[in-house]
């Protein structure tokens, strides 16, 4: 730690100039990764939604519902079908509008529709079950549901593209920066560089002084660029809060791991400062390979 | 034992800076290299410490070629060798310690409290014991070459290497410094390049004389002659 500081007051403006290079690539990376993990916690919350919702008729028979639910298991199509009849749905009314008792005491079981909430197999067999439900008379509305989850789908292949663009982009730039600047520094040290492989020094030997204090401008730099991160998305809470109303959770699967990104908690901010931290210390030690091979 | 067989020095632009040398050097002994600018004794030194390989012949350090394809070991050679420049190459950042110091640093084999009591016995021969502390801009010419040779003759390096040590320097300091060279004769493998007839000549040690980059006489307890 001592070389460290000691090299930041030898070259101030290199170090600031390394410094500020990896923080604002670090907070961008940052902002991107938060995007993806809510767009990719949301996409995964449609998907589990039921993807058609048929409505029938409040007095509908349910053996007729029934045989409709039968006849679309049998179609092949299917992956599940859930019934829900109107004391089921009453206590999901219940449940969304319990801080509401008016609209509690308008609505009794009766009046609200049984319904089938439908997941079909593939997306492209969604309109062909919409189109035979929206045909049976005691069918009274079809929620479909592809057009939104179309929308987000491609919304969030788009986000992903651009992330890795945009995250290419940052770490060819902060390469090139990091490069230009440790070159400044290795041409400080050029005369003790080639004394040190005179007398024996090895490659690694050479080259620590130079990889530790990138190791610690990256750490460094990753901690400042969370903090400002973390103080942004706390001041924006309460406008998270509004637009994610009425979702519980949003979960991330990645592989056979399952991490929960809202409501935010400190395992999602953990593995997102792992990862931008990794981020910045392996473009760090990176540059400064590639800078200080010019000597070795 | 250092062994130069049919040696050669062709640079890229077809200039020879050395032409079939051959000689062999004992453990301990002192020589000179002498000769004018461009005789060729910065070439022998560097191909000895393997800044440049030869473009024939072959060069062995106790019976290992290092100018063998197969030999890829710079480093432990380079750790055996200590080396004495001009130009001081000292490092102003640090003090006398620290400068010596990376001498024994790079061996990456010894504890902090061994490399400070091994310096400290280098800066007694040099006669720097007290200044240790010291900043290279505190020093004078003939004390910054003292920390170049403490920094060469420190830990169990075998052989230095000196190409011309004293060329910076007045008379006076010239014969402190030769001083120092004097009480390491006979521990050490000693390689001096120089142009100065009078140390050569005091010395009676054993003379290379190079000219265009041919060894034209071997004496033993020579004397410059050109």
């Amino acid at each position: 730690m001592r070389e460290f500081f000691i090299s930041i007051k030898r070259t101030p403006f290199q170090s600031a100039a390394s410094f500020l290079v990896l923080f604002f690539s670090l907070f961008l990376t940052l902002f991107l990764l938060f995007s993806l993990a809510f767009s990719e916690g949301l996409l995964s919350y449609l998907e589990t939604r039921p993807q058609i919702t048929a409505y029938f008729e409040p007095k509908t028979n349910e053996n007729e519902i029934f045989k409709i639910r039968d006849e679309l298991n049998s179609s092949g199509k299917i992956l599940s079908i859930k019934y829900i009849n109107q004391k089921q749905a009453f206590e999901i009314y219940k449940k969304m509008n319990k801080d509401n008792p008016l609209l509690l005491e308008m609505v009794s079981a009766e009046i609200l529709p049984p319904s089938l909430e439908i997941y079909a197999k593939k997306p492209i067999f969604l309109p062909e079950i919409a189109e035979y439900l929206k045909k049976q008379p005691s069918v009274e509305e079809v929620q479909f549901q592809k057009d939104i989850l179309d929308r987000l789908l491609n919304l969030t292949s788009i986000l992903r593209k651009i992330a890795l663009g945009f995250f290419i982009y940052l770490f060819l730039m902060t390469t090139a920066v990091l490069i230009t600047v440790t070159h400044f520094k290795t041409a400080l040290k050029k005369d003790e560089i080639e004394l040190l492989a005179l007398l024996g020094a090895s490659s690694f030997y050479i080259r620590k002084p130079f990889l530790k204090e990138s190791f610690f401008m990256a750490l460094f730099a990753s901690i400042f660029s969370f903090s400002l991160a973390l103080l942004t998305l706390f001041y924006f809470q309460p406008f998270l809060n509004s637009y994610f109303q009425g979702i519980s959770s949003l979960v991330l699967n990645i592989f056979n791991f399952s991490l929960t990104v809202w409501p935010i908690n400190w395992v999602f901010l953990a593995v997102i400062f792992s990862l931008s931290s990794f981020f910045g210390i392996f473009v760090s030690l990176f540059s400064t390979f590639l800078a200080t091979k010019k000597y070795l | 034992m250092i062994t130069f067989e049919n040696v050669t020095k062709k640079f890229p632009l077809g200039n020879i800076a050395l032409e079939n040398i051959s000689f062999s050097i004992e453990d301990n002994e002192f020589i000179f290299l002498v000769g004018p600018s461009g005789a060729g004794k910065t070439t022998i030194l560097k191909l000895i410490l393997k800044e440049i390989n030869p473009s024939e012949g072959s060069i062995l350090i106790d019976d290992l070629d290092i100018t063998s394809k197969k030999f890829f070991n710079i480093l432990s050679l380079r750790q055996n060798l200590g080396v004495v420049f001009q130009d001081f190459k000292i490092i102003y950042e640090k003090n006398v310690l620290e400068n010596v110091a990376m001498s024994l640093l790079v061996l990456e084999k010894y504890s902090l409290p061994q490399i400070k009591e091994k310096v400290r016995e280098a800066l007694v021969i040099v006669g720097l014991k007290d200044k240790e502390k010291f900043f290279p801009i505190q020093l004078s010419a003939g004390e910054l070459q003292r920390v170049a040779i403490a920094r060469a003759i420190v830990g169990e390096r075998k052989i230095i290497l000196a190409d011309e040590p004293t060329g910076n320097l007045d008379p006076k300091t010239t014969w402190e410094i030769m001083k120092i060279f004097k009480k390491i004769e006979g521990k050490k493998t000693i390689i001096f390049a120089t142009h100065n007839a009078d140390i050569v000549n005091s010395f009676q040690k054993r003379v290379l004389i190079l000219k265009d980059g041919k060894l034209i006489k071997d004496l033993r307890k020579g004397k410059y002659q050109l």
